[in-house]
């Protein structure tokens, strides 16, 4: 069961705020400008508005934490409120982490270079290494909360905190822990990583004349992603233990479906993608006839969007031309890692809201992608018993979640 | 003239923020609060204000318990090493 939410986003630091600004069609992207060798140079990126001493109020210091963990440990201490979930020892004990990544601590790994190479060879930040780990961020959030179950890192791209998720339920399910705090951040707006991406050439073209709809996922226009940055954490508990506490339950994980596309290490595969469609609904004991709205990877590539729609079609048959299918990417843009916790944060947030928030900017859509993409404008009053997020990664990783309105 | 006591008093307060007069030269890091990690980031600033090195090679006994024993190092290392000419300076 989910019982609790919280985000650090591009569009708002509590699911709320996230999801109604969804609603309104607003867009988190922006050129804004970071430093660079030769001084300021622009990007255009989704950045959350963060600001550490809101957070970490003075004695506690954060010149020890990269921004993917100070934004992490927020969205965690969110999450965990929101839950109201007792934090007993004996539950502690059976309390785990699950959270994954793409670049995690990239930045402060920039910075350490940047000063060993421009600045001085001898003089790094002693606990540099303990920034820069990938693991740092869930096990400040364990260390905050006293939570000894198991705390486990995962690092598949853009996949990696819908993998976190579903392993988490897996987790539960088999025992070994009663509750996870899971999800995952990304902070990969830095000059060097920034530049990887663009090197690679799949960022979108900045739109000059509204750079807010520079990511245009379905559209015939669409000229690729845009990098993003924040952190979605969920609580997740026993089913039962959730339903005798009486917790206020967002939805029940019900599946979790994991491929891999082996052939080439970028280039998405139907096959692989319609796999963990598959697996998830078939996980969830759930057919396609019962998703009423799909958060899609949607990530605005070429390739991305294609794919996608081809494997939604094999897995849901006639039903991919009826069920709601948005990329909400193309408002609070790509988080790499932390996507798929942030996109199964706002499917579940539509399912309980019972409204549908819209693929922004799609006024002609890729005559390939036919599909009901819920273009521009949101829906209300949508009967949502179950929703499907999925996430596709370089390296091939695949993970789908499902969740759908409890039955009590 | 500043002593090194006052020099490393300063460095504890600015970093843990601690109540300055709990920093006493026979005051042990664990009474502050200070682990093996708060030890190694101390030297750090040290070594940026005395414009020394604590060296990498073992050579210096780093089983420091009490502040004074960072004091101790400190002062050795100052009349040991020619102040480094550190670019930019403080």
């Amino acid at each position: 069961m989910v019982t609790g939410l919280g985000v650090i986003s591009p569009l708002g630091n509590d699911p709320d705020t996230l999801f109604s600004r969804l609603m309104a069609g607003e867009s988190g992207i922006r050129l804004m400008t970071a430093d660079g060798p030769r001084g300021q140079f622009s990007m255009i990126a989704a950045p959350v508005e963060f600001d550490p001493v809101q957070y970490f109020p003075p004695p506690q210091r954060t010149d020890n934490l990269d921004r993917v963990s100070q934004i992490s440990i927020a969205a965690a201490a969110m999450a965990l409120k929101d839950s109201a979930i007792p934090l007993t020892d004996d539950g502690k004990r059976r309390f785990g982490v699950s959270w994954g990544t793409g670049m995690g601590a990239a930045q402060s790994l920039e910075d350490s270079y940047k000063q060993l190479l421009l600045h001085d060879p001898d003089r790094l930040k002693p606990l540099t290494v303990l920034m820069v780990m990938n693991n740092a961020p869930p096990s400040h959030v364990a260390i905050q909360h006293g939570l000894s179950g198991p705390n486990l890192t995962y690092s598949c791209a853009c996949s990696s905190s819908s993998v976190a998720i579903g392993e988490a339920c897996r987790q539960i399910r088999h025992g070994y822990a009663d509750a996870i705090i899971a999800g995952g951040a990304e902070a990969p707006l830095s000059f060097g990583l920034y530049k990887a991406w663009e090197a690679m050439r799949v960022l979108a073209v900045p739109d000059r004349a509204n750079p807010s709809a520079t990511c245009r996922p379905f559209s015939k226009n669409r000229s690729g992603l845009v990098l993003g940055e924040g952190a979605a954490m969920v609580v997740l508990e026993e089913r039962e233990a959730a339903l005798r506490r009486d917790a206020r339950i967002y939805g029940e994980l019900a599946g979790y479906g994991s491929s891999n596309d082996p052939a080439h290490l970028t280039k998405p595969s139907v096959e692989g993608q319609a796999q963990a469609m598959a697996l998830a609904l078939a996980d969830a004991g759930l057919t396609a006839g019962d998703v009423d709205y799909v958060n899609a990877h949607g990530t605005g590539t070429a390739l991305n969007d294609v794919t996608e729609t081809r494997a939604i079609k094999r897995v849901f048959g006639d039903r991919a031309y009826k069920v709601p299918v948005s990329s909400t990417k193309s408002m609070h843009a790509h988080l790499l890692g932390g996507a798929g916790a942030m996109e199964f944060v706002i499917a579940l947030l539509a399912m309980q809201q019972r409204a549908v928030p819209p693929t922004a900017h799609l006024e002609v859509a890729d005559p390939e992608c036919d599909l009901d993409y819920v273009a521009r404008q949101g829906r209300r009053d949508q009967n949502i018993r179950c929703i499907m997020s999925n996430s596709f990664a370089f390296g091939g990783t695949n993970a789908v979640l499902i969740a759908r309105q409890t039955e009590q | 003239m500043t002593t090194t006591l006052e020099t490393v008093r300063e460095i504890l307060v600015r970093k843990y923020s601690l109540p300055i007069e709990r920093i006493q030269p026979e005051a042990t890091l664990e009474s502050l609060n200070l682990d093996s990690l708060d030890l190694v980031e101390t030297l750090f600033e040290v070594e940026d204000e005395f414009h020394i090195r604590v060296p990498q090679d073992g050579s210096v006994d780093l089983k420091i318990a009490t502040v004074q024993d960072i004091v101790d190092v400190v002062n050795r290392l100052v009349a040991m090493q020619k102040p480094l000419q550190l670019a930019g300076g403080h």
